[in-house]
């Protein structure tokens, strides 16, 4: 139990295969960087499946969300496009829907059916954002196919934040920056929702928030980056602190993560640099489709299996786009000499 | 065609948010979990904060909530310095079919 | 400017530290013997540290310890024979307990 490959967790009370957590970490950061996504989901599932208490689990995953958010805080020195005003009247939301999601995983916790409960909500997620991919993937090919002036029409996508405009509940707020006007309560609404489920789940909640921004309440697509950016930051922060008061969370697995996921989001980012196409896609879809599996595995007592599969799934798309920055890496340095030598 | 997929997307999404919600209700009545971190076993740094957790759990949580920003911001600032050192260019980048 | 601003950053940290630093709870882990109502006491025997395949929470000692439990934050109520954890502090010839953790009632590796 104390041998040299296992790390004990002074808080869990429990001796966690450390080169798992390193590499989870480290994953997420680069398929985190590569594809512009959090990444979160796998840590919370992939955390259980080494050992973690699901709570836990949860809690460490959202701390290190608060300190990657920081790194690309940094990065951008500033958030650059964000409606603050919009920001603000979301963070009302987000935060009191964190609360809400972490009571409930507290609450099923003390009945005793955390594990299961979240483990299924895991596998409909990730199910989901499979689905995303590989449709936006079918997207992206059957618009190359019929060239770009015909695929044009399909922009506009959902304009379902028409309607929602069209509620008029006071107080009604005008934002100036994403240049909308609707009643609060909309984009209250739609940061609690996302809160919850960020809360619940252990996820910085953008890959649900983006969406909702740009379709619910019709924010311009650079004004939903920067104003998630925010959003994720303050959120992880609050979650931080919210599951720490709450005594879920393991300090030394967070800063193992963030060390991991650190180095893993700058290759992840110089990556996209250099790959090209649509292909790519493809594998991250398969990779959140063998995340799920492994859940699946791990509700059904195939510990072993479960761990296997995800760490030699997300090891393997970590080479893979690091095979994309070296190779193109080394391109560019190759190029730069021979210009230099001239 | 195209349009239907995109809805049953919209509402599945739209369901999948709610589900937390549901599972909270209902479910038979049960007492906190409380957690004491073993500090027999530890000494060090890794003692102080697992005697703070049992301690003084709000410290605890400010503490885990600062070095977790410090830590960070620290390493981005790290990994940023190593990046400019490689020589890469990391500011421009060629046109990429996204 | 920036290093005014590390000043600040270092002197709250070491205030957050110092402020703890003083006190320190101890912990004790063992089998559950009894429970008194009304001096709001636990029985615990106490076990020790050798943790082995057989004696997952350690070797009992024999020695019986009583705690105050009147202000602390207990999980599931332990019965009799359950190993419960339990972090206290010492004031004057008594043990205050802090927190009570039911350690078999509540194996969280199993969720």
């Amino acid at each position: 139990m104390d041998s040299f490959w296992y790390m004990y967790m002074p808080i869990a009370g429990v001796s966690i295969f450390w080169p798992g957590m390193v590499l989870i970490g480290y994953s997420v950061g680069v398929i985190g960087g590569f594809f512009g996504m959090g990444g979160a989901w796998m840590v919370t599932p992939g955390l259980n499946i080494l050992g973690f208490p699901m709570a836990f689990a949860i809690g460490t995953d959202i701390a290190h969300i608060a300190g990657k958010s920081m790194i690309s805080t940094i990065r951008h020195s500033k958030f650059g496009n964000v409606d603050y005003k919009l920001g603000i009247v979301m963070l009302v939301g987000t935060m009191a829907g964190i609360e809400i999601g972490a009571q409930i995983v507290m609450y099923l916790e003390r009945i005793g059916m955390v594990g299961p409960i979240v483990r299924w909500i895991y596998v409909g997620f990730l199910f989901l954002i499979a689905l995303m991919v590989f449709s936006d993937y079918a997207k992206a090919v059957k618009k190359s196919k019929m060239g770009a002036a015909a695929g044009e029409k399909g922009v506009e996508g959902f304009t379902w934040y028409k309607t929602l405009h069209k509620i008029k509940i006071p107080p009604m707020m005008h934002f100036k920056v994403a240049g909308i006007t609707c009643s609060a309560w909309l984009p209250i609404f739609v940061s609690f929702l996302t809160g919850v489920l960020a809360g619940f789940l252990g996820i910085g909640g953008g890959l649900l928030r983006m969406p909702a921004l740009i379709y619910f309440i019709g924010a311009p697509t650079h004004i939903a980056v920067g104003t998630d950016l925010f959003e994720v930051m303050i959120s992880g922060l609050y979650g931080a602190f919210t599951y720490t008061l709450k005594g879920r969370i393991e300090l030394v697995a967070v800063f193992v993560m963030l060390s991991g996921a650190a180095i893993g989001a700058q290759i992840g980012t110089v990556a996209t640099k250099y790959s090209k196409g649509y292909g790519i896609r493809v594998a991250f879809g398969i990779a959140v489709l063998c995340c799920m599996i492994s859940i699946i595995l791990k509700q059904f007592k195939y510990d072993t299996a479960a761990a296997a599969l995800i760490l030699s799934v997300i090891s393997a798309i970590c080479i893979y786009i690091m095979g994309i920055m070296f190779k193109g890496a080394s391109a560019e340095l190759r190029e730069k000499k021979l210009a230099s030598g001239k | 065609m195209k349009k239907l997929s995109k809805k049953v997307l919209g509402i599945l999404t739209a369901i999948f948010v709610w589900l937390p919600a549901l599972a909270w209700a209902g479910g038979p009545k049960a007492v906190d979990l409380v957690v004491v971190a073993d500090t027999r076993r530890l000494t060090g740094v890794q003692h102080y904060f697992a005697n703070l957790y049992n301690e003084n759990i709000l410290l605890f949580a400010i503490w885990a909530v600062l070095l977790t920003a410090a830590l960070g911001s620290g390493l981005g600032f790290i990994m940023d310095f190593i990046m400019e050192r490689t020589g890469l260019d990391l500011k421009s980048r060629k046109l990429v079919e996204h | 400017m920036r290093r005014k601003y590390l000043m600040y950053l270092a002197t709250l940290l070491i205030l957050l530290f110092s402020v703890s630093l003083a006190s320190a709870a101890e912990v004790l882990q063992g089998k559950f013997v009894s429970q008194d109502k009304e001096k709001k006491t636990m029985t615990v025997e106490e076990y020790d540290l050798n943790m082995t395949p057989e004696h997952k929470y350690g070797v009992p000692t024999g020695n019986l310890v009583e705690v105050n439990v009147a202000t602390a934050k207990i999980g599931i109520p332990p019965e009799p024979g359950d190993i419960v954890r339990i972090a206290y502090k010492v004031v004057g010839a008594e043990k205050v307990a802090l927190k009570v953790m039911n350690v078999s009632k509540q194996d969280l590796r199993k969720k």
